[in-house]
């Protein structure tokens, strides 16, 4: 495969050069880790030659913890959000996510350890716009074969205020409207772990803020694992870790 | 709940987006379409293995120009019928018939149905009528304004008419039969005195039994049988006339498979658009934790379910089609069966599904290989399947389909040969049209200079609209021209007072007076030409056939009885090609038609023998003439110098021009000449040119299937750019463009496509006429100045339609709210 192959599909390169020297003791995976990862690399080839995003980075949260991923954009914190809720492979080092090694599992065997274990917020929302705000929450319970999936969908869509919105179409829900919708998503099947990509990203400081307090009240109550992508100083000064990305290298590890 | 049903369910949330609906109206379109022949032909099918061993009304049947008296022995039932051509007159009133002269025992097998009155089912009952009756059928009775009852005028014979024939064994063969039936009793026959040594008449010999008993029977008749006689299984009956439904029901399957490969463009374009507009969705559902195989449960079963639904409503819009197709050119005893079949609703379904599959699992693989870090990264393309993958998907399917419609290898071979070149052909005719295009856009301003920028930046797109629309505009010119023209053409030529009636069965004796009454009544006729019937059988005393090579022995010149004349003069519409003319030499002369001559490879010295009756007379051949067949004049294949062919029966044979205004005219002929034949040419060419109509009436109807899976492959392929053009419209909006601009735009884009669709088909359309009227009918080719009219508007409208339906509402769409549907 040339360079430029891979720069189109980036999601193939895997392994591309041999593993790197293994990480200190300390660094792996632990009981009680929800996630864990060490000595992660990622490198994508592109037309000027191979390109790192990720340098050699290792972390671990606990459950129930919360952990800020923060950085300038091109930083590679979304790339990092994407390795270690498996989204993606990594070019070099390991990750452990509920207590399973992701490098040994194939994509697909990644997916079904996500199914109903883990809970996403997007930037963009990401709610299927044929589908009403109720049914939105209905989806991950429905994948996952919930029984009281139509119940649960509805209990979530009323912890986050939204129960008169129920059978609106995200067409018709404002932004902040459809971000509550989306979180109400990503916490309706009790995942241990919730990854969020720069969920106020698109909207305004105010709406933004009453989001932010809904997530970590939700995630408060549920116990949930929290892992957030953010450049939003104030935001990640709520979570529990801070781990702060410069140019794909971490900068500085604040623990609570 | 299981992958399957969330497929199910996210399926009928989306159900009103439009790719769905292309994509669904396509498959309802080609699976229409495909249904509609498959019933059509089942439904012959099936009546023609219902008449099985009916359809001879025998199971074995002999047929023969001459009585047959001597028969191997058997034990066998017989029943001996002669079929004839007559006039059938009542008062003024008179029509050519078919008649058959039955007795007791006709037919053995199979029924033939007699009613009171005209238009009832009738009741099974012995054809042959009462004595001094007859029985004739529903076309005989309105063309003769007779009821059951009244008495009609048979040669020199009166008959009360006793019934109404609904319907006989074999009469599928008779849907193209020109004269309508008359049953008489073989015993009156002679009564009538209206046959002529020299008439053409058909013996049909019957026979039932054992199939042993039939087996022997067969076995020692064959030897004996002389080649204008043919003996029939009733196998062979249903045979011949199934390979001859074969044919017709082959073209019109693949006239609809056009339509059905159209609308796999339609749904391929619409699926692509799908599976793009779909990649979040996919990418969405494994990062839920849908695996790979979960994501192709669900998108097969949304598929699937699609196909079930297009292919159901396709095979009802078929079942609907086919009973009106039915009621043009089927007989009466085929729409009597019960419509629908079985076999063609899972054909039907089976080709729907395949069509889509063809059309739209490219695309969904690519759905399924989306990766899920697409939630992070938008612009994530999805795994990419192999182009050839893709290919063999599409094009294996395509190639069953093609297989499975057009039946055999080299029928298969051409129709992808003709249609990979029609692609080619028309694609480079867009390409050209859209360079056109670019000219006049130049010179244009305003929304005219935006929407034909529009048609030129979607080139690809564009082309795609042109091709399939110019194919669909050019099918249905085509065959509207091709009927019109050549029926047309053909009478144009004649020229004018030609002959428009044939006098046949004239015999010797009345020759004179039949002369005299003409000119008395002062009508331009042509000579009078004896005829003897004769078949060809010696080339210098070596049977014909072993002259020929193998391939050509199966020529119909040499299994049926010629119609031979003498003469002394050269007839007026016929040259002289080589030798000289026998004139009046009373010399064993002949001379020969040249194409018949090239055929059989015959030359100016070469003895021919010629077998009539138990005689054999011969004659060399000292000329070799052409002939205007179209001069509508008797004509003749071999005309002997006279007093060759003087001991042979001779019955006479002229033709003459009645004007329309003489009305007494003909009544009084067959008054006067009972036993005189009179076919009417004006009546012939309208039973031809009414058949010919029902057919492309028929075949029109499918071209409508064309035409909608045209506008399908139109609306998919302005579907699948709709996201593009409306963030376009929404910036030229915020720019401050007027919505009537942009409208403006929109119509000068598709109208421009529909005129130039409509233009290419024109010139395709008249270049093909042109090749047909030259090379397969020898007319002068002409042009059609409406249809350069008609098809462009046509297109223009269709098009525009389709187009402005499909997009208008972008600009409909406030600017802000695009802004936020597309952010």
């Amino acid at each position: 495969m040339t360079p430029a192959d891979n720069a189109q599909f980036p999601v193939e390169s895997k392994w591309a050069s041999p593993s790197p020297p293994l990480p200190q003791a300390g660094e792996g995976w632990k009981e009680g880790d929800v996630v864990a990862a060490r000595a992660l690399s990622q490198r994508v080839a592109t037309a000027d030659g191979t390109l790192t995003i990720l340098f050699d980075i290792a972390l671990a949260v606990q459950a129930g913890d919360t952990l800020a991923v923060t950085g300038a954009s091109g930083s590679g914190k979304s790339t990092l959000l994407g390795l270690l809720a498996g989204l993606d492979q990594p070019s070099a080092g390991e990750i452990t996510l509920l207590g399973q090694r992701l490098n040994d599992l194939d994509e697909d065997a990644r997916a079904r350890l996500r199914a109903g274990r883990v809970g996403f917020v997007f930037q963009s929302f990401q709610l299927l716009p044929a589908l009403s705000a109720l049914e939105n929450v209905l989806l991950p319970l429905e994948l996952a074969g919930r029984a009281d999936a139509r119940e649960r969908a509805a209990h979530w869509l009323e912890r986050v205020g939204l129960t008169a919105r129920a059978a609106h179409t995200p067409r018709q829900l404002s932004g902040g409207e459809q971000q509550r919708v989306a979180l109400a998503r990503a916490f309706a099947t009790d995942p241990e772990i919730v990854f969020a990509d720069e969920p106020t990203g698109n909207l305004d400081a105010d709406t933004g803020a009453r989001i932010i307090d809904l997530l970590f009240e939700l995630n408060a109550s549920a116990r949930t694992t929290l892992i957030l992508v953010t450049h939003d100083p104030a935001l990640a000064a709520r979570c529990q870790h801070r781990l702060h990305l410069v140019a794909g290298r971490v900068a500085e590890a604040v623990a609570a | 709940m299981s992958f399957a049903r969330i497929g199910l369910w996210l399926l009928r949330r989306e159900r009103s987006a439009g790719e769905w609906r292309v994509l669904l109206l396509a498959l309802v379109i080609g699976v229409g379409s495909v249904s509609t022949t498959g019933f059509l032909g089942d439904r012959v099918k099936r009546a023609m293995s219902e008449q099985g061993a009916r359809f001879l009304g025998a199971d074995l049947l002999v047929t023969s120009p001459r009585p047959i008296d001597a028969w191997p022995a058997h034990t066998l039932e017989a029943s001996a019928a002669l079929e004839f051509a007559s006039m059938v007159s009542r008062g003024d009133a008179f029509q050519l018939g078919t008649l058959r002269a039955v007795d007791a025992a006709y037919p053995l097998r199979g029924e033939v149905r007699i009613a009171e009155r005209p238009f009832e089912a009738g009741a099974p009952r012995p054809a042959q009528p009462p004595p001094g009756a007859v029985y004739v059928d529903q076309e005989m009775l309105t063309l003769l304004n007779a009821a059951v009852g009244d008495s009609v005028q048979i040669g020199e014979a009166s008959f009360r008419i006793a019934g109404v024939v609904v319907e006989e064994p074999g009469q599928l063969a008779g849907v193209f039969g020109f004269a309508p039936r008359v049953f008489l009793r073989a015993d009156e026959v002679d009564q009538t005195h209206v046959l002529q040594p020299g008439s053409r008449l058909t013996y049909l010999y019957q026979f039932a039994g054992s199939a042993d008993a039939l087996d022997a029977f067969s076995t020692a008749l064959k030897p004996q049988l002389e080649p204008t006689q043919r003996l029939l299984g009733s196998r062979d009956g249903v045979e011949t006339l199934r390979g001859a439904f074969a044919n017709a029901d082959h073209y019109l399957q693949l006239t609809a498979l056009i339509s059905l490969l159209l609308s796999v463009a339609a749904i391929a374009i619409a699926a692509h658009r799908h599976a793009i507009r779909h990649y979040d969705q996919a990418a969405l559902l494994r990062c839920m934790g849908a695996t790979t195989a979960q994501l192709r449960v669900l998108y097969a079963v949304q598929l699937l379910t699609l196909g079930i639904l297009g292919s159901a409503a396709g095979v009802a819009i078929g079942a609907l089609m086919q009973q009106a197709l039915a009621g043009l050119i089927l007989p009466e005893a085929v729409t009597r069966l019960p419509s629908l079949g079985i076999a063609p609703v899972g054909v039907a379904i089976a080709s729907g599904l395949l069509a889509l599959a063809g059309a739209s699992l490219p695309a969904l693989m690519r759905l399924v290989r989306v990766p899920p870090l697409r939630v992070l990264r938008r612009d994530l393309p999805p795994l990419p399947v192999g182009a050839w993958l893709s290919a063999a998907i599409t094009g294996g399917a395509l190639l069953v389909l093609i297989a499975w419609y057009a039946g055999d290898a080299k029928l298969v071979a051409g129709f992808v040969g003709a249609l990979a070149a029609l692609v080619v052909v028309l694609a480079g005719l867009a390409r050209l049209a859209l360079v056109a295009g670019r000219g006049v856009q130049k010179i244009s301003y305003g929304p005219v200079r935006f929407g034909l920028a529009q048609m030129l930046r979607h080139r690809f797109d564009s082309t795609l609209q042109l091709g399939a629309f110019t194919l669909a505009l050019f099918l249905v010119a085509l065959l509207t021209l091709v009927r019109s023209d050549l029926v047309d053409g053909w009478r144009q030529q004649l020229p004018e007072n030609a002959p428009n009636h044939f006098l046949v069965n004239i015999a010797p004796h009345q020759q004179q007076a039949v002369a005299d009454y003409l000119a008395e009544h002062r009508l331009e006729a042509s000579e009078v030409y004896p005829m003897v019937r004769g078949r060809l059988v010696t080339k210098n005393g070596v049977p014909i056939a072993d002259t020929l090579p193998p391939e050509a022995r199966d020529n119909n010149t040499l299994r049926r009885e010629l119609n031979l004349t003498w003469t002394a003069t050269l007839p007026a519409n016929n040259a002289l090609l080589a030798g000289t003319w026998h004139g009046d030499r009373r010399a064993p002369e002949i001379s020969v038609e040249s194409n018949m001559a090239e055929r059989l490879n015959l030359a100016l010295g070469d003895t021919l023998g010629f077998e009539s009756g138990d005689l054999v007379v011969e004659g060399r051949i000292t000329s070799i003439r052409s002939v205007n067949w179209e001069s509508m004049q008797p004509n003749f294949f071999v005309i002997f110098a006279p007093g060759a062919l003087d001991n042979l029966p001779a019955s006479a044979i002229a033709s003459v021009y009645v004007p329309p205004d003489a009305t007494t005219v003909l009544p009084g002929l067959v008054r006067a000449f009972p036993g005189v034949t009179l076919l009417a040419l004006d009546k012939l060419i309208a039973n031809i040119e009414r058949v010919f109509a029902q057919i492309v009436a028929a075949i029109q109807l499918l071209l409508g299937f064309l035409l909608a899976a045209g506008m399908a492959v139109v609306v998919a392929t302005l579907l699948a750019s709709l996201d593009a053009r409306q963030q376009e419209a929404v910036l030229l909006r915020t720019l401050g463009a007027q919505r009537a601009y942009l409208a403006k735009g929109l119509w000068s884009e598709f109208l421009a496509l529909g005129l130039l669709a409509g233009l290419l088909a024109t010139v395709c359309a008249e270049i093909a006429m042109a090749l047909i009227a030259d090379r397969l009918f020898d007319l002068p080719a002409r042009l059609h100045p409406w249809l350069w009219l008609a098809l462009p508007a046509a297109g223009a409208l269709m098009v525009g339609m389709s187009g402005w339906l499909t997009t208008r509402h972008i600009t409909q769409v406030p600017p802000m709210q695009s802004l936020r549907a597309l952010g």
